[in-house]
């Protein structure tokens, strides 16, 4: 299934949450298997509630699986692993009380990075993202686009080989998703690092993914991978390419039933 | 949480309420039984137990009641009238919410129990003062309240509805009053229950008549145990009235 | 009224609040003067003058004294025990579920009805207006913090864990700093409950702070002195609160 050594081994994770019979019981993902290579920018899409944020979440050890396992670099993972795996999340988890730069030294320290080298990894990871003259801004200052530019600074300071992003542009509008995107491929063709990303958009996925990992309706399960091979960075005009056209159309055929099949589920 | 684990808890908690309330009781008993602890300062409770169910048979608390109540009544009649007329007409134009808003914030700011005694100088030590006290008290969060609430009424519902021709008594009727009521009822609330406890309040520190004076009375006459029993009740009487307003706020939103 | 006074005052509603308060103080000023007898209101202009003499009757001065110094002990005590059983509360699930239902009963009832009881057993001086004031403050400030720490979003926790914090500095780094405001704007009701309870037991009974004066001066009814002694009572409460307010914006800054 994949070339090149894999970053990520999932080795047929499912979980529900509550047991049969209780009020609150769900199937969030069938058994899925997947290898993640190094250095690959893997999309996650699939209807609402289909387990892709569950399965991020596993991977990043935030959640033990109800069965199966995942393997990280080799090793098995059994919780948080904040050497290897850095979050970005889809609403704010900057902290409000500390300013832009403070929120990235305060992942350092938690990561356990000498204080030394605090603040000159802060600085780089804001400049990467744009944001070296909002240092000293609080969260409650910035738009939202600039929040998640802090979240991914805060991120990429860690300077982990793995990042997991789960709808990190979820809350924004469109314009300001399609800047960031750009700005994320160039940053991305520069940091080599392996990226899982969960997303709703089919042409964000497009645009940045190497592969998109589609899932069915919940539970979800891995229904088709489809390969995007476009170098990075992914130019602007991409988007406009027919090679772009028939990939997104490509995902919305396969997507389409599984969306109709949530939707009808879930009305009242 | 895992299932087994939450129900561990909620027995748990529950085992320690009753277990303090237990402890409690046993201590009390203990202290004025074994340990010599003088009945002057601590009653028996087993005494109080039986002054209390003879405090409710012999109904020696009505005439007190019944002026308590009267002056309870009287007052947040007052208030909710006074309190949700001037809320309702600050809150018509945004100017006169930026001049009178912070005025009646900042006054109710200062304890306003500091005014008793010119109110007893005033009308003197009997009901009218305490009705007097209970208005002015309870008269605040209700016109903070109705100004919140009218005056937080979603902007676009009101254009909405004057776009399809609504009266001003229709928008009054359909639109404001809904929109506002939750946050009015809650402020109705807190007034009742700054009124009732600033009457009590009232009748202890000066006054003829009334619960809180009928306590007052119990204790100068050192009747300890009579006197906790008393509390016991008055503190259950105004459980009783709280939870009973609780109740309307709660049905309240509904009727409109 | 002309465009561009009309403008100024529109973009500066104090000033036209300012003008209620004259107009206000107006009425009363008349009303006391020629319509209500002088035994029981005072006009302001009147009470302001004799401001003087009320600081100047004996045992005044030392009076406020004291009533300022119950109310910052009470205060203190308050906010020591309060923040300590608060903290403990609201930091561990199973505290809060078990001991919360008691402490809300406990807020929920009207302490003023055990006010005599209070003074039966700490006395009729200091303590029992400094203890009062105490039970008044402490439920606000408990109630607060078990707020404070139930509303931080679980995502910051979530977030720190996978950045691989430590137990520990999760306590530093994300839940301390989340509840320093619901500390303040806690001591800010304490502040008020204090005020009230001390305040309620001085006016029962005083032998030697104000409530012994503002008795005093009703059974002489001198209106006048007595509404210029509850006014400065109204202007050091004014302060205190102030004073609190002022601290919990300063800290809230980043809200």
């Amino acid at each position: 299934m994949t070339t090149g050594d894999a970053a990520v081994r999932i080795k047929g994770v499912a979980h529900q949450f509550g047991e049969e019979g209780e009020a609150r019981y769900v199937r969030a993902l069938a058994a899925t298997s997947l290898d993640v290579v190094r250095g690959e920018l893997l999309c996650l899409i699939g209807p609402s509630g289909c387990g892709k944020s569950t399965l991020l979440n596993v991977i990043g050890g935030l959640v033990t699986p109800t069965r199966g396992s995942v393997e990280v670099a080799g090793k098995a993972v059994r919780g948080p692993l904040p050497h290897e795996i850095a979050f970005v999340f889809q609403e704010s988890a900057l902290f409000p009380w500390n300013t832009v730069i403070e929120n990235v030294q305060l992942g350092m320290l938690f990561q356990g990075v000498p204080k030394a080298e605090h603040t000159a990894r802060a600085q780089k990871s804001l400049e990467a993202v744009g944001l070296a003259d909002f240092a000293h801004h609080y969260p409650s200052q910035l738009s939202g686009g600039m929040r998640q530019r802090a979240a991914l600074a805060r991120a990429l300071s860690l300077e982990t080989g793995i990042l997991l992003m789960d709808e990190p542009f979820g809350a924004l509008d469109e314009q300001t998703r399609m800047i960031l995107g750009e700005d994320l491929s160039v940053l991305l063709a520069r940091a080599k690092k392996t990226i899982i990303f969960v997303t709703h958009s089919l042409g964000e996925a497009v645009f940045l993914a190497d592969r998109v990992a589609v899932f069915s309706a919940r539970p979800g399960a891995v229904k088709k991978i489809i390969r995007v091979d476009e170098p990075h960075p992914r130019r602007p005009d991409f988007v406009t390419s027919e090679k772009f056209t028939r990939l997104r159309n490509e995902l919305y055929a396969l997507l389409h039933d599984e969306i109709r099949k949530t939707v009808s589920e879930s009305a009242p | 949480m895992t299932r087994r684990a939450e129900r561990t808890q909620r027995i748990g908690s529950r085992a320690v309420q009753a277990g303090f309330l237990l402890v409690l009781l046993v201590l009390w008993y203990l202290a004025t039984n074994r340990w010599g602890v003088n009945r002057l300062l601590l009653p028996n409770p087993v005494a109080v137990w039986h002054q209390f169910v003879d405090v409710l048979r012999s109904g020696e608390y009505l005439p007190d009641l019944r002026v308590t109540l009267t002056e309870l009544a009287v007052a947040f009649v007052l208030a909710v009238t006074s309190g949700a007329l001037a809320g309702y007409f600050v809150s018509r134009t945004r100017y006169a919410i930026r001049v009178f808003e912070p005025l009646f914030a900042g006054i109710y700011s200062i304890p306003i129990i500091l005014f008793l005694p010119l109110y007893v100088l005033f009308f003197g030590l009997g009901p009218a003062s305490k009705i007097v006290l209970g208005t002015t008290i309870g008269f605040f969060p209700i016109v903070l309240s109705t100004i919140a609430g009218f005056g937080g009424v979603d902007r676009a519902l009101v254009t909405a509805a004057r776009s399809m021709g609504a009266s001003d008594y229709q928008l009054f009727r359909y639109v404001l009053m809904p929109a506002a009521l939750p946050v009015i009822l809650s402020g109705l609330r807190l007034g009742f229950t700054v009124a009732l406890l600033s009457i009590i309040g009232s009748e202890t520190i000066a006054s003829l008549a009334g619960l809180g004076h009928h306590i007052v009375e119990l204790a100068e006459g050192m009747d300890m145990a009579r006197m906790f029993a008393y509390i016991a009740f008055v503190a259950a009487i105004a459980a009783l009235l709280n939870g009973a307003v609780s109740l309307l706020e709660a049905r309240g939103s509904r009727w409109i | 009224m002309n465009a561009a006074v009309q403008n100024f005052l529109g973009r500066h509603p104090g000033v036209v609040r300012l003008g209620v308060v004259v107009l206000i103080l107006i009425a009363w000023e008349s009303a006391a003067r020629w319509f209500i007898d002088p035994l029981f209101i005072a006009p302001p202009s009147r009470v302001v003058a004799s401001l003087g003499t009320v600081l100047r009757t004996p045992g005044v001065p030392a009076a406020l004294r004291l009533t300022f110094f119950e109310l910052a002990v009470a205060f203190a005590i308050a906010v020591v025990i309060g923040l300590t059983l608060g903290l403990a509360v609201g930091l561990s699930p199973f505290a809060r579920r078990s001991t919360m239902p008691i402490i809300l009963l406990l807020y929920g009832m009207p302490q003023i009805t055990i006010l005599p009881l209070f003074i039966l057993y700490f006395g009729i001086g200091a303590p029992s207006k400094i203890a009062f004031g105490v039970t008044h403050g402490i439920f606000p400030i408990i109630v607060t913090i078990v707020a404070g720490v139930q509303n931080l979003k679980p995502i910051l926790l979530t977030s720190a864990r996978s950045m691989g914090a430590s137990r520990w500095q999760i306590l530093r780094w994300v839940i301390f700093p989340h509840m320093v405001p619901s500390f303040f704007a806690g001591m800010r009701l304490a502040m008020t409950g204090v005020l009230l309870g001390v305040l309620l037991a001085e006016l029962y009974v005083s032998t030697a702070g104000i409530g012994h004066f503002t008795t005093m001066f009703t059974d002489s009814f001198d209106p006048t002195k007595l509404f210029g002694l509850i006014a400065m009572l109204a202007a050091m409460a004014i302060m205190l609160n102030e004073t609190v307010r002022r601290v919990e914006i300063r800290f809230s800054r980043w809200r």
